[in-house]
């Protein structure tokens, strides 16, 4: 049933020991988070990752300085807090915390857009037990291909990209800023996803 | 397994947190269900990553990292507040709206086969509802003045596209035509997200047209 992942039955993963167990930085840190309250390991991911938030935050938002840092500590309160669940043999730590910053940037703008609702990203983004299912079932090695073929795309796609993933913003609304058709936005998003060698079909 | 998927376009501006929040409780209540669709997610989110790894940093000073040192032991609030009735058949984002299940919502009778409850998602743009239709029952034929999104939570229902089941996806389209119908095996109870009234061309019904308006709450 699970195609994706018998795809690679036969190929091992350097980065993934027999026990499933990722052996990068950024999970052990988390992993140390969560079971010590480590503050050391907190830092040091503080330290690479602040500034990532601070700079997703200002992508191409209207956000303004403070906005930003107030999201910066907000996300790194909920990695902090968070840490107890992370699972580094189901989820990669850069993609569990890119969820919580993406997650908490949506509700910031629905907050400054004053909508007064019971229900936050985080509800309606599955990013707790169901992301780290469908975690499992691609590893690592399809986060590699994707990060290397990132730097190969064209500049059209490239820039499309960036505007729907680090700008937050809609298909339609990139269609506007950029004065292009929609469907020339949708069709460039479908063939970057297509170079990237994202799988549709299981 | 579902059949019924919603498309790319709409899994990308889910996994990139730009999908209005109705619309983005209704596909990720489905992607709950779809394995194929939890897939291309773990891909997109894995995607969105990538390109956040790759921006060029912007400076945080020491202050920052000091001023979230001194947070750390703050007490997490409770984000919401619990029902005490068992609601475990009720997905948790529903619970969120609901505040118990099902039957305590307060239902507005369509005719003898609907009745309608809309939640108050706080979408100043759309309409979330519930529809509940009986096992057999047919919704007058309408069309769309915008777009509809519905995903099946019990039972299933037809139309002249198809038949449809439980996590079934479906989007309707300005312009599209339909009347579904129940399965006659069960009640069907689906979640609707609205960004235009109805309008229906069944004439018994046409007297209610200028009557319907969105209800965003």
């Amino acid at each position: 049933m699970l195609t994706v992942t018998d795809k690679f039955d036969d190929e091992t993963d350097s980065q993934v020991e027999p026990s499933g167990k990722r052996t990068d930085e950024w999970s052990e840190c988390l992993t140390l988070i969560g079971k010590n309250e480590d503050r050391a390991a907190f830092t040091r991911l503080f330290r690479h990752f602040a500034p990532l938030m601070k700079a997703f935050a200002l992508s191409g938002s209207t956000l303004s300085a403070n906005n930003a840092d107030e999201l910066v500590q907000e996300v790194m309160l909920k990695v902090w807090q968070k840490a107890g669940a992370f699972n580094a043999e189901k989820a990669a730590a850069s993609t569990w915390i890119y969820t919580i910053a993406r997650n908490s940037r949506t509700d910031l703008f629905r907050r400054l857009q004053k909508f007064d609702t019971p229900l936050s990203a985080d509800d309606v983004s599955g990013s707790q037990e169901s992301e780290e299912a469908f975690m499992v079932l691609h590893q690592k090695r399809g986060r590699d291909r994707i990060r290397a073929l990132i730097n190969e795309l064209p500049n059209d796609q490239a820039q499309i990209l960036a505007k729907v993933y680090m700008e937050g913003k809609s298909h339609s609304e990139v269609a506007g800023e950029l004065d292009i058709p929609l469907g020339t936005v949708k069709s460039r998003v479908r063939l970057a996803l297509q170079k990237l060698q994202i799988r549709f079909e299981d | 397994m579902t059949n019924f998927h919603p498309d790319l376009d709409l899994i990308t501006e889910y996994t990139a947190g730009s999908l209005p929040l109705t619309q983005s409780a209704c596909v990720s209540l489905h992607i709950s269900h779809c394995r194929r669709c939890q897939g291309i997610a773990g891909q997109l989110s894995d995607l969105g990553a990538s390109l956040f790894e790759a921006l060029e940093p912007a400076p945080v000073g020491d202050a920052q990292l000091n001023a979230v040192l001194a947070r750390l032991d703050e007490e997490v609030p409770l984000s919401y507040a619990r029902t005490s009735k068992d609601t475990s058949n009720t997905p948790a984002i529903l619970q969120r709206l609901m505040r118990g299940d099902f039957s305590d919502l307060s239902w507005k009778n369509i005719g003898s086969t609907l009745r309608i409850s809309y939640l108050q998602a706080g979408d100043p743009q759309h309409e979330l509802a519930i529809y509940h239709f009986n096992a057999g029952g047919r919704i007058p034929e309408h069309t769309h003045r915008g777009s509809e999104m519905t995903l099946i939570l019990q039972g299933g229902f037809s139309d002249a596209h198809g038949s449809y089941h439980k996590g079934d996806f479906l989007v309707r389209r300005q312009g599209d035509v339909h009347a579904p119908t129940a399965l006659q095996s069960e009640d069907c109870i689906c979640l609707v997200v609205l960004d235009a009234p109805l309008k229906f061309i069944d004439w018994k019904f046409r007297w209610m047209n200028p009557f319907l308006k969105l209800r965003t709450v």
